[in-house]
């Protein structure tokens, strides 16, 4: 083989539930591969490894040609789910057992309120596990109490005592000095250098004590699931010869990091897939001139929408995650349980309801034919006829039974509530269309954004097929379908940047904040980060940070973060971080008090190194009609009426071929409705595009 | 004209997601550590009539006080409601707000001439005047005491403040630009709510939403009446204690309740209660309703939606003059005990209709509130409500370090606490066998401990069970008793009860808050082993009680330690 013809691959591997989505970018010509070997539960790389070497193996190409490997893991979102963690110990400051063991103290909001049998979510850690140390740093970081190593000690020789494979250390006020936990980190290297130290100070150094010490549980509790995953990992695609360093795993941030970074910071990867996601869309936005989108990923059993403003997604500095406290940056993914699999049931009150349960993927919707018999949002769609059973799902490994769709809900909602099945199968699908609105609110209108200006990313298996109707519906400007709408989180995976993040925490009024002083903390942070990308081997060239603040009112609990311009901050930098931070107030909440005082909470900063961009698109046939692409047509029901439609294969719409609605549009992996008045357009990149005109 | 049940089903798909973005933006526009951090507010859509339509659950209490809130605002202004008005009330007795520190506001919604809806939120305010910082005095004897009372006003007059109205709120707080602040973002929350409600309306059609509102209503009802059909005929008693007053120290106060149930209907009978308190321990009847509808939906379903429909089936009767049913001015500010004790004797005399979902006594809840001056000058007031614990459950332990029922709130960050107010906390930690022992043990309580930092401050406390315990059900023991310590474990310690207002503190006094623990239920003879062995190693039950409340063998809990211990 010729050196110079050879191919350069780059390789991103999304891990889901059911299915292991690759796509493979062959750098020297352009072209996308894209393919799904079904997951391996036990330990997720061996699908990944014997996917890519099969991949390889049919390509007559060698494990070197791959330059670029990214990685979507859940393996610690199933460890959180299945409590498969490490046992994990706790070091706390002596007195203060409460701040576990209390949590949030309140129980949530809605039903769980009446509910007299409710649970606190489960603790990583338990009491017996727990171990308190002499030791008090004060509000101003003050050293109140010195820490008593012999106290240390003993925690220490408990907890190996018991077993623990990892511990996690948070000590009231470590964020403002974090002398003591960083000590009783070294006892540990003496002590027990093989257990695995997590300390509040580096994983989350922000001030409310709960939130960062149940951060530092959490990454205590991964850490070395997720470590021997990816050394796992790591080995055996350096097995099959896989020789590239550019090892990555994306993290809740939407960036990536390398595998030993990311095997030390487990807790910034519980939302990696669908971070994925978002970075893809981000970066069609971008190639599109396309500034304002809402993502749409519309999967079996849930649907993930964020939002994406003038090119950035819109983060958040923590929230909760399968019900723990974590305080870590992540994209602001809103989730709601309504999928295709999600389940239709008429309640004690008569009244339909959709969700939250889900059929999942065993057994799946009725229609699937693998014995569930409860009627899902998928039987109601072919039942409209907008699925149908000679268009199979998935590829075609899964084929649709009409009548098993009809039974369902004949049996479960259209008796029960005295409808026809067609008005049944209408109303299940209104209802979770409305439900999916109302969580696209959640991460726009809900904050002050204007849907008229955004653009729907319609992605998922399920998403192009709900997608146009609740765009339309909700008036927004637009709606973009990608090339392969079922693996486009894998596609975000060959676009994310290296990203890293670092939190300072110091409670101060802004007004009496010098520009020197902000410096030096942005300083310290600076250099962590470009210490950190150093060590993963990049130039600084590559590499730039990005700046931002978090600030509130005087007294206020709700922080905002405002974005700074690049280093060195200047006073005018200051006046003006004043007045971002007033109208971000009054975008956010309706008001403002520009003559109230301003607090600094958090300075943060991003370390990003990028990686070089790679052309995602697909090749479109130049010429050619689109009637050339029609290969049937469809009876579906709408608008309380039977209505003939055209339907196409979407691999033979020409570049600007126009379908107008009422359509459908067939593919492997999805299937797009659109509705009456509606036009849809291919652009050259392989994307359909709908303009909305209100 | 019948709306359909899918157009229906979709337009309460709608109200409910008008209710989050309002509760949403009411905590995210809050400028009060109440409102932002202990969540201490609730948002609703009501109809015409003031009976709700959309809810969202914070704090069930809350459901039960603005239908009052509106109703007296249509009384006051019948004839004189414009659009763009948002009008303003805590008082307790003329507009049946919770207690007279929480602010309603209330805006109306119009379609053109007709007023179709209501707006509507309630919020803990950090103080509007009174006795003591943060407006909520323990010893207070009469409303007048519990802060500026204000009736039904219009803060808002057609889009515009009334500046009068605003001058007189400022006047009377010891925290007038929060207090602002909190009411502004409860202004705008309303004219959100407002602004969405009328999208919903011009996609779906006026009369549409309309009998989607009373069909809402409708279903809640007859579901209600539906499963109080199937249970059993009869009457059914029990009876709660509170300590005292906070005035009256060895007077505890009782709450009894008798259930009439018969057929589709059911009488709850307040009038065997205790008479009105001297103290601030009393509570208005519609929280009391309230009360009940938190324990049908409980006993229901949690799922059911508690609107109009469920106040609709609740019968009640009270007695004039009972700690139920005070004659104005009798003050009402710590209601919050009474509404638990309320709460749990509805609970209790429930067993006997849904005996499936027994439940022992609940942990104290109440507020705690520490005022006075920094060293720099500047006034402060630091308010924190700390969570208790739950009673057994049937096949559960109680939940430790919790909110109980009607209660909700979030716990107050140390770190925060210690940067914002001159303070440091010494302990926090749940009370080692402060869960009363059963075969299902009782939650345990918090201890919170407290130094203060500078030369003057007052505390207020509107605690509760320090010397009336959860009770024990089915054989299960009461939970630990609460109490409240100044210099605990030195010789000027002393105790204080369970409420009061305006304690002097000095710098260097060290407080400690124990909360009382719920209670155990269940023979504890017939604890499981693993589970008690389970306690003892996590230090939720020490080796003495485990030995001698639950008679576990000695020898065979210190084997066992030891095997865990690795020392066999």
């Amino acid at each position: 083989m010729n050196v110079e013809n050879r191919r350069r691959l780059r390789v991103g591997v999304d891990t889901g539930g059911t299915f292991t989505d690759f796509v493979i970018l062959d750098e020297s010509s352009g072209e996308i591969d894209v393919f799904k070997v079904p997951s391996t539960r036990s330990n997720q790389s061996d699908a990944i490894v014997s996917g890519l070497a099969n991949y390889l193996a049919g390509i007559d190409e060698l494990a070197d040609a791959v330059v670029f490997f990214c990685h979507g893991t859940t393996v610690g979102t199933n460890a959180i789910l299945e409590g498969s963690g490490a046992r994990t110990g706790l070091v706390i400051t002596d007195g203060f057992r409460g701040v576990y063991e209390v949590g949030e103290q309140a129980r949530g909001q809605g039903s769980v309120i009446y509910d007299l049998f409710f649970e606190k979510p489960r603790q990583l850690v338990s009491p017996r596990y727990t171990e308190e140390v002499l030791e008090r740093i004060t509000a101003t970081g003050e050293e109140l109490i010195a820490l008593d190593e012999d106290s240390a000690k003993r925690a220490i020789e408990h907890l190996v005592r018991h077993g623990a494979e990892s511990v996690a250390v948070a000590l009231l006020f470590s964020f403002k000095n974090p002398q003591h936990e960083q000590r009783i980190k070294e006892i540990f290297s003496e002590l027990a250098p093989w257990i695995d130290v997590s300390v509040s100070s580096d994983i989350a150094p922000e001030i409310r004590e709960y939130y960062r010490m149940s951060t530092t549980v959490v990454n205590a509790y991964l850490n070395p699931l997720l470590s021997r995953y990816i050394n796992r990992l790591d080995v055996k695609l350096r097995e099959i010869g896989v020789t590239s360093d550019q090892r990555y795993i994306i993290r809740s941030n939407g960036g990536v990091a390398s595998f030993s970074s990311a095997a030390a910071r487990s807790v910034q990867t519980i939302l990696s897939g669908p971070a994925a996601g978002v970075v893809t869309a981000q970066h069609v936005a971008a190639l599109g001139g396309i500034e304002n989108l809402v993502t749409f990923d519309m999967g079996g059993t849930s649907t993930d929408v964020a939002l994406i403003r003038q090119g950035e997604p819109v983060r958040r500095m923590g929230g909760k995650v399968h019900s723990l406290d974590v305080l870590v940056p992540m994209l602001d993914i809103h989730t709601v349980a309504a999928g295709g699999g999600t389940i239709a049931w008429v309640d004690d009150m008569g009244v339909l309801q959709v969700g939250p349960r889900s059929a999942g993927s065993e057994p799946g919707p009725a229609c699937y034919g693998r014995g569930g018999v409860e009627p899902t949002v998928t039987d109601a769609n072919l039942v409209l006829g907008v699925l149908s059973g000679s268009h199979p799902l998935a590829g075609g490994a899964l084929k649709l039974d009409l009548e098993l769709a009809k039974n369902s809900i004949l049996e479960k909602v259209a008796s029960p509530l005295g409808i026809s099945v067609l008005e049944a199968a209408r109303g299940i699908i209104e209802i979770v269309n409305v439900k999916m609105q109302e969580a696209i609110k959640v991460v726009s209108s809900n904050r002050g954004y204007d849907l008229r200006d955004f653009y729907l990313f319609a992605f998922g298996g399920a998403g192009p097929l709900h997608g146009c109707q609740i765009a339309e519906e909700m008036g927004m400007k637009g709606v973009i379908i990608p090339p392969y709408p079922g693996v486009t989180s894998a596609l975000g995976l060959l676009l994310s940047d290296i990203r890293h993040d670092f939190v300072h925490s110091d409670l101060v009024d802004l007004s009496t904040l010098a520009p020197s002083g902000m410096k030096s903390i942005f300083d310290s942070l600076k250099s962590k980060g470009t210490e950190l990308l150093q060590s993963e081997g990049f130039n600084m060239g590559q590499c730039h940070f990005e700046l931002a603040m978090d600030l509130r009112y005087g007294g206020q609990g709700y922080e905002l973060t405002v974005g700074l311009p690049e280093l060195p901050v200047t006073s005018d930098d200051l006046a003006s971080l004043r007045t971002r931070f007033d109208q971000a107030h009054l975008q956010y909440t309706g008001h403002f008090a520009p003559d109230e005082k301003v607090e600094v909470v958090n300075y943060r900063l991003a370390a990003i190194a990028s990686v070089p961009s790679a052309p995602i698109s697909v090749s479109v046939s130049q010429s050619g009609m689109v009637d050339q692409a029609e290969i049937g047509r469809a009876e579906i029901y709408v608008g309380r009426k039977w209505e003939n439609v055209p339907v196409y294969q979407r691999s033979r719409l020409p570049v600007n071929g126009r379908i107008e609605g009422p359509a459908l549009i067939l593919q492997n992996d999805s299937t797009t409705y659109l509705t009456s008045g509606q036009t849809a357009v291919m652009n050259d990149r392989g994307y359909l595009i709908l303009e909305m005109s209100h | 004209m019948a709306v359909d049940p899918i157009t229906s089903q979709v337009i309460q798909n709608r109200l409910s997601g008008i209710v989050q973005e309002m509760q949403n933006n009411i905590f995210r526009t809050g400028y009060s550590t109440i409102v932002r951090e202990s969540q201490d507010a609730s948002c609703m859509i009501l109809d015409s009539e003031g009976e709700v339509v959309g809810e969202h659950v914070i704090l069930p209490l809350h459901i039960a006080a603005l239908p009052e809130v509106v109703k007296a605002i249509k009384k006051v202004y019948s004839g004189r409601i414009f659009p763009g008005d948002a009008f303003i009330t805590n008082h307790p007795y003329v507009s049946g707000v919770t207690h007279s520190i929480d602010m309603a506001v209330v805006i109306p919604v119009f379609i053109g001439d007709a007023l179709i809806a209501y707006c509507a939120s309630i919020a803990h305010k950090s103080d509007l005047g009174g006795m003591v910082p943060g407006t909520g005095s323990g010893n207070a004897r009469e409303l007048f005491q519990e802060g500026i009372q204000y009736p039904p006003v219009k803060f808002m007059d057609q889009g515009k403040v009334v500046e009068e109205v605003e001058a007189i709120l400022r006047a009377n707080s010891r925290t007038p630009d929060v207090i602002m602040g909190d009411i502004r973002g409860q202004v705008g929350t309303g004219r959100l709510g407002e602004e969405r409600l009328k999208e919903v309306v011009s996609r779906y059609g006026l009369e549409v939403v309309l009998e989607t509102f009373s069909d809402l209503q409708l279903k809640v009802e007859r579901r209600v009446r539906s499963v109080i059909a199937s249970w059993n005929d009869g009457t059914f008693e029990a009876e709660t204690w509170v300590d005292n007053d906070g005035i009256q120290l060895d007077v505890p106060i009782k709450y009894h309740v008798r259930i009439e149930k018969s057929g589709e209907r059911i009488l709850f009978d307040f009038s065997e209660s205790a008479p009105q308190t001297l103290g601030p321990l009393n509570v208005r009847p519609p929280l009391v309703r309230g009360c009940c509808y938190y324990a049908m939906v409980a006993m229901i379903d949690p799922e059911l939606p508690n609107n109009g429909g469920l106040a609709r089936v609740i019968e009640t009767k009270f007695r004039h003059g009972s700690v139920l049913d005070p004659i104005y001015p009798a003050p009402t500010n710590t209601y919050m005990a009474s509404a638990t004790a309320v709460t749990e004797a509805v609970l209790q005399a429930m067993n006997g209709l849904v005996p499936e979902k027994k439940i022992a006594g609940m942990g104290g809840v109440g507020g705690m509130v520490i005022g006075g001056k920094r060293k720099d000058g500047s006034s402060y007031v630091q308010y924190e409500l700390i969570g208790a614990a739950y009673g057994a459950r049937n096949g559960k332990d109680g939940v430790s370090g919790v909110s109980v029922l009607l209660d909700n709130a979030k716990t107050a960050p140390i770190e925060v606490l210690e940067t914002e107010f001159p303070v440091r906390l010494r302990r926090f930690e749940l009370i080692t066998d402060s869960g009363g022992a059963g075969q299902y043990r009782g939650g345990l309580a918090v201890r919170r401990e407290y130094e203060i930092l500078t030369s003057k401050a007052q505390l207020t406390l509107r605690g509760g069970k320090h010397t009336e315990p959860a009770f024990g059900v089915d054989g299960g023991m009461p939970g630990r008793l609460g109490a409240c310590i100044i210099n605990p474990d030195s010789e000027g310690s002393r105790d204080l009860p369970s409420r009061f207002g305006g304690e002097e503190l000095k710098e260097g006094d060290v407080l400690r808050i124990e909360k009382a623990g719920g209670g155990g239920l269940g023979p504890l003879s017939e604890r499981a082993w693993e589970k008690l062995l389970g306690d003892v190693l996590d230090g939720y039950v020490s080796f003495q009680s485990a030995q001698s409340d639950y008679g576990a063998d000695p020898e065979k809990l210190k084997s066992a330690i030891a095997a865990w211990n690795g020392e066999e």
